[in-house]
């Protein structure tokens, strides 16, 4: 389980998370959704020690770890991978050596070893034919299927999802909603996804948490949304331009 | 409450209060970027040591530095040579009747001090500013931070390759400088003072000293260059305009590391073998 405790963060004078404490459940998929800026991405970042919290704390699997030094973090981060926004695959490397990457650094494959495990990681999201492409010669979807492959390297048993439909076509998007989805329902990943796709969000989550002035607006299943009495959340689930949300 | 008592008062320090508040913010942000350029230095020398080599990163490293500043190189150096030796000439001419001197006192200029100097700035330029950039581009686009998640420190595996690359290639393409403003200068002499090559090369006042000054410089240089620039690229925030920032940092910063550590280490080998 992971959870979010009073955490805050500050950017020079702008104060993003206010406070924000929350749980995440084993094997769900939760989204945390809110306005750009609002501090989605740099909620999630706090997990794997790529942003140190102000104040607060990070609590996973009963241990807290929001002062882990990077050394201690590997650890955190095999068992929590990340899917970045815009993929991240390294344009000078192949997909299967993007793939293999984590395995020589994480696990210290030898490259051959690495190599092999990467292949069938790439078939899981049938992208093996393309394994010796690189990154610019993919679409969009393809990238962030190789992305999910990398991610899954280490067998995590969390994945953050940093807007993993955005720039993608609708089909696209909906094979990567069912990957996420498929991810939980067979391998028992918990799965958190910052998303603003609307379609995403009310398909395949469990339970979703609104970010709003750095502070906790609503934490709830897709039900627990279509039902809230709150402007706010009103506003932002029907995706009306005009209204009381601040963006 | 009369403008001076508002200027005074608790909720607005006075103007010479925030001139001081500023320039102890401005202190502070020095220190800390001393402290962080630093830990830079020492990661990228523990894992020089101790890291895992990729295979191909550093020779690839080298391909760039080297190849490419390479016509860069020949040409500013190549007219410098001709500057150097045209502009001292005319005026030893004025203060001694005889210029023929001016090859080994120019020749132990460059190799003492001006080949690695200039050199350097060249590079700091060329190299420094393409080290930022890259690597600014990929803090911007979080490939640092996927790097990162895959237990690969940044330092070991974007700045160990530049900095090994750029100590070796420094040296390399310095002493090509200096080999292309000797024959520069020596021409030079040869049409405006008419001072034959033969003459021109004497070597008399170049010793081990001079040599071993001027390999210290280029080893300094080599390793200041990629350490300041990879840290303005890893220090690098916000998006392309970041980016800008960060390569324009990477080459002023280069640039005064180079210009600091010449006056150090002209200082330290004045000390330790005189002039």
């Amino acid at each position: 389980m992971i959870s979010f405790r009073n955490l805050k963060k500050t950017f020079g004078t702008k104060e993003v998370l206010k406070g924000v404490s929350f749980d995440v459940h084993d094997g769900e998929v939760f989204f945390i959704i809110g306005a750009s800026g609002v501090g989605k991405s740099v909620l999630i970042k706090h997990l794997i020690g790529l942003i140190a919290p102000d104040d607060g704390e990070i609590w996973l699997d009963g241990e807290e770890i929001s002062r882990f030094d990077e050394r201690r973090m590997y650890d955190v981060r095999k068992k929590c991978a990340m899917v970045f926004q815009h993929a991240t695959l390294f344009d000078s490397l192949t997909c299967v050596e993007n793939v293999a990457l984590p395995l020589r650094k994480h696990k210290g494959l030898k490259p051959k070893e690495a190599a092999a495990e990467a292949m069938r990681r790439l078939a899981q999201v049938q992208m093996e034919e393309f394994a010796h492409r690189h990154p610019p010669e993919l679409g969009d979807g393809m990238r962030k299927r190789v992305a999910i492959a990398r991610a899954l390297t280490m067998d995590p048993r969390y994945v953050l999802f940093d807007e993993p439909t955005t720039s993608l076509d609708p089909v696209s998007a909906r094979r990567v909603d069912k990957l996420i989805r498929e991810l939980s329902d067979t391998l028992g990943v918990t799965s958190i996804v910052v998303s603003h796709d609307l379609t995403s969000i009310f398909s395949i989550a469990d339970r979703i948490v609104m970010l709003y002035r750095g502070e906790v607006r609503l934490l709830g299943t897709p039900d627990d949304f279509r039902r809230a009495n709150d402007p706010i959340i009103d506003q932002f689930i029907h995706g009306r331009a005009t209204g009381p949300m601040e963006t | 409450m009369s403008q001076d008592a508002a200027l005074t008062s608790p909720e607005r320090p006075s103007p010479s209060t925030q001139r001081v508040a500023a320039l102890g913010a401005l202190a502070i942000e020095l220190a800390r970027a001393g402290r962080d350029l630093y830990g830079v230095f020492v990661r990228t020398l523990f894992y020089t040591v101790r890291g895992r080599y990729e295979r191909g990163a550093v020779l690839r490293q080298m391909y760039l530095m080297g190849n490419q500043s390479l016509f860069f190189l020949t040409v500013v150096m190549g007219f410098i040579g001709m500057i150097l030796v045209l502009q001292g000439g005319l005026q030893a001419e004025r203060i001694v009747p005889d210029p023929t001197l001016i090859g080994s006192t120019y020749l132990e200029l460059l190799i003492r001090d001006l080949a690695a100097s200039i050199g350097a700035l060249m590079l700091a330029t060329r190299v420094g500013a393409g080290i930022a950039a890259e690597i600014g581009s990929m803090v911007v686009t979080e490939q640092v931070d996927a790097l990162r998640m895959c237990a690969a420190d940044p330092i070991d595996y974007l700045i160990k390759p530049r900095f090994i690359a750029s100590v070796v290639m420094t040296t390399v393409l310095i002493i090509w400088s200096a080999t292309i403003a000797t024959l520069t200068g020596m021409g030079t002499a040869y049409l405006f003072f008419e001072i034959s090559p033969n003459i021109f090369f004497d070597l008399r006042l170049v010793d081990f000293g001079d040599l071993s000054v001027g390999l210290v410089k280029c080893l300094a240089y080599g390793a200041a260059i990629p350490i300041v620039s990879g840290y303005c690229g890893l220090s690098t925030y916000g998006g392309s305009e970041g980016v800008g920032w960060a390569t324009t940092r990477a080459v002023v910063n280069s640039s005064l590391a180079v210009i600091m550590l010449n006056f150090f280490i002209s200082g330290a080998a004045f000390l330790l073998i005189g002039a």
